[in-house]
């Protein structure tokens, strides 16, 4: 009974719609919550156009100093004057899913930035929208359709108090007793991505094939029983009280994790590891289905695919009297900005290639000739059985 | 009859709260551990609990519970009697504030405080350090099962103060009067008089500390990064982490394992209630 009413309410909803449809005009016939992409979306002058009318734009789980997000944030609130509210900054990806499934009309998020099993478990919470610059995605980082795509990934570094006796340039040297109750990994392996990729790398450095991880696992069980390992959680907060002074991160939170030391006086340096060269699984970017602001949310997704080098938000100045083409064209795109935090964005190679890549900041290169490995999901399923039972038991 | 439907009036934010913040989510967290991935009735959430990785953890949990509450309750319990014979009332009601600030702090601030105060490069490790006591020569390491140990004593010896000092104020004078002057010893007295009488006593409130210690989380989480497997951080890990995405349902059941055993702490903790309230009724 429910479900026949329920299917009457749509059915009478929709004609309605069709009927507004029709009797308004042309241009704001755009339906911006189906548009697939630029060209059905009207182009880019009149995508602007909308999304500053929406004014506002959800965005959830982005911390300012995760992946230069504060740049990409403040730039496209200075560029386009739409207002980003950014919900739950430190959240996770099951609380991203959760607002999506949730929350009411107005508080659902207008872009998610989840893990990538999050979007592949949960494709039909998100609208399909392939960006311009779509074809540079690699295939395998992407849904056919258009409803999530990679947006840009982390490679593990060490990152290091500088007051270490001496500075560590491989997962082979932490293994030092200079480094006793030093090192501390940030996170539950079974839980965080961060942490499980450590354990890839360490892995990899204990010459352990992606394929099984027991090596990464032992490689801590090692650290542990010569008491190097220490099972704090790596975080700012942790290391300002001296709890340890080598951890495992992100190389794209160096940037923000340098700056927040260095205003408590200590200096913390990255470095990628010699002997292990991890790229993570890409994040994944997806509009969800019912995005409360739809324009805003596919400007926002295609700025953050654009590759322009263009103006940061230091250097652009007064856009006024700017069409939304000329203002987008202006401005650096998402993909260079994260490179410029350190991050590496999914069009990377086609971006290299046809030298539109900005370089990464001096200190995060990764060394020349290294074995870049990149766990398969399918790899990672297989690791995290590994270590939820082993894990516990360190 | 009018006047008491009309008393059950006030009581109604109370049941409101309760229904919603407690009744509703136990339903709920219930329901969803009975249905599998596909959203069909299952048991099969249920499966993994009583073997393994799960298994292990729940044993864990409760050998820490247990532990940590023993020792609290012993140590909270002495300092009660300590300070009821001892203290003026000034002292006490100092001791008393302190208690409840300590019982009360919790979470990763005091795991941090205790980072700052025993880690490595901590205060008081180098206080320590400089009296000639290098606690880290040896094992020793805040950050395992024994850390955990140590830090949730510090917050459950005070809770043991403030809720086992009322029955310590019950015992009534006369009593020991009356067995002095029947010409028992101290000891006798302490043997067949006190102890007995304040034996519900102590065992409410260890299971009301084997409670607070079993569900606790954050503090824990701070100081292992899961390297002491404890059934809330599973949990956690399970419906809020980054990694793995389709087990929420799992971290339900878990949940409904956390519920029956508290329950069977609380249903503890009322029997010693009610043990305890028959001497205080004359």
């Amino acid at each position: 009974m429910r479900k026949r009413f329920l299917t009457g309410v749509i059915a009478a909803t929709v004609a309605v719609t069709s009927l507004v449809a029709v009797s308004s005009s042309q241009a704001a016939s755009i339906d911006y919550s189906k548009c697939t992409d630029l060209k059905s979306c009207g182009g880019m002058d009149a995508l602007v156009k909308a999304a500053q009318k929406e004014g506002k734009l959800n965005v959830i789980t982005l911390p300012r100093d995760w992946a230069n997000y504060g740049e990409a944030m403040d730039l496209f609130s200075k560029a386009f004057g739409i207002k980003i509210t950014d919900d739950n900054p430190d959240g996770s990806s099951a609380y991203e899913i959760q607002t999506v499934k949730t929350a009411p009309k107005s508080k659902i998020p207008d872009a998610v930035d989840v893990g990538i099993t999050y979007g592949a478990d949960n494709v039909n919470l998100f609208a399909p929208y392939k960006v311009a610059t779509w074809k540079d995605i690699p295939a395998q980082w992407k849904e056919a359709s258009g409803r999530w795509a990679g947006d840009y990934y982390g490679q593990i570094a060490l990152a290091y108090d500088t007051s270490v006796t001496k500075a560590p340039k491989s997962f082979a040297d932490l293994k030092d007793p200079a480094f006793k109750g030093q090192v501390a990994i940030g996170g539950d392996p079974t839980g965080a991505q961060e942490a499980l990729m450590s354990v890839f790398a360490a892995n990899q450095a204990s010459a352990g094939a992606a394929t099984n991880i027991q090596a990464g696992i032992d490689y801590f069980k090692g650290l542990k029983a010569s008491g190097n390992f220490v099972s704090v959680l790596a975080n700012g907060q942790n290391l300002a009280a001296g709890a340890y002074k080598v951890s495992f991160s992100w190389d794209f939170n160096g940037p923000g994790a340098i700056a927040s030391a260095a205003k408590i006086g200590k200096t913390i340096k990255y470095v990628i590891p010699s002997d292990a060269v991890i790229k993570g699984t890409p994040y994944i970017m997806a509009i969800p289905f019912n995005a409360p602001h739809p324009a805003a949310a596919r400007l926002w997704s295609e700025f953050l695919y654009s590759q322009n080098k263009g103006k940061v938000t230091a250097t652009l100045g007064s856009v006024k009297g700017m069409s939304g083409s000329k203002i987008f064209a202006s401005i650096r795109g998402g993909q260079n900005i994260w490179i410029s935090g350190a991050a590496h964005p999914i069009t990377e190679e086609a971006m290299r290639t046809n030298g539109l890549a900005i370089n990464p900041p001096a200190g995060f290169e990764t060394p020349a000739g290294a074995t870049v490995v990149q766990p398969t999901p399918d790899q990672q399923t297989a690791a995290k059985e590994l270590l939820k039972a082993q894990w516990p038991n360190l | 009859m009018r006047i008491k439907k009309h008393s059950c009036l006030p009581l109604l934010p109370f049941l409101l709260f309760t229904g919603y913040f407690l009744l509703w989510p136990i339903l709920g967290v219930t329901l969803k551990s009975l249905h599998n991935n596909n959203g069909q009735w299952s048991l099969s959430n249920y499966a993994p609990l009583i073997s393994g990785a799960y298994r292990h953890a729940f044993i864990t949990s409760i050998r820490l519970s247990v532990i940590t509450s023993v020792i609290s309750s012993i140590l909270g319990a002495y300092f009660t009697l300590v300070i009821v014979k001892n203290a003026s009332s000034r002292v006490t009601s100092i001791i008393e504030s302190i208690s409840a600030v300590f019982a009360n702090s919790g979470g990763v601030p005091l795991a941090f405080m205790y980072i700052a105060a025993f880690g490595a490069e901590g205060l008081l490790t180098k206080v320590l350090k400089f009296c000639g006591w290098n606690i880290y020569a040896g094992r020793f390491t805040l950050f395992s099962f024994t850390g955990v140990v140590l830090v949730y004593t510090f917050f459950m010896t005070p809770l043991m103060i403030i809720v086992f000092r009322p029955a310590i104020l019950g015992l009534r004078k006369e009593w020991s009067e009356a067995s002095l002057n029947l010409g028992a010893s101290t000891l006798t007295y302490w043997r067949r008089v006190a102890i007995p009488i304040l034996t519900p006593s102590f065992i409410g409130s260890f299971f009301l500390l084997f409670a607070g210690a079993f569900s606790a989380y954050a503090t824990a989480r701070a100081l292992t990064v899961g390297t002491v497997p404890l059934v809330p951080i599973i949990i956690g890990t399970l419906v809020d982490g980054n990694v793995i995405s389709d087990q929420a349902n799992l971290g339900d059941a878990l949940a409904v394992g956390m519920i029956l055993v508290a329950g069977v702490a609380m249903i503890g903790y009322i029997w010693a209630q009610k043990s305890a309230a028959k001497w205080r009724q004359s």
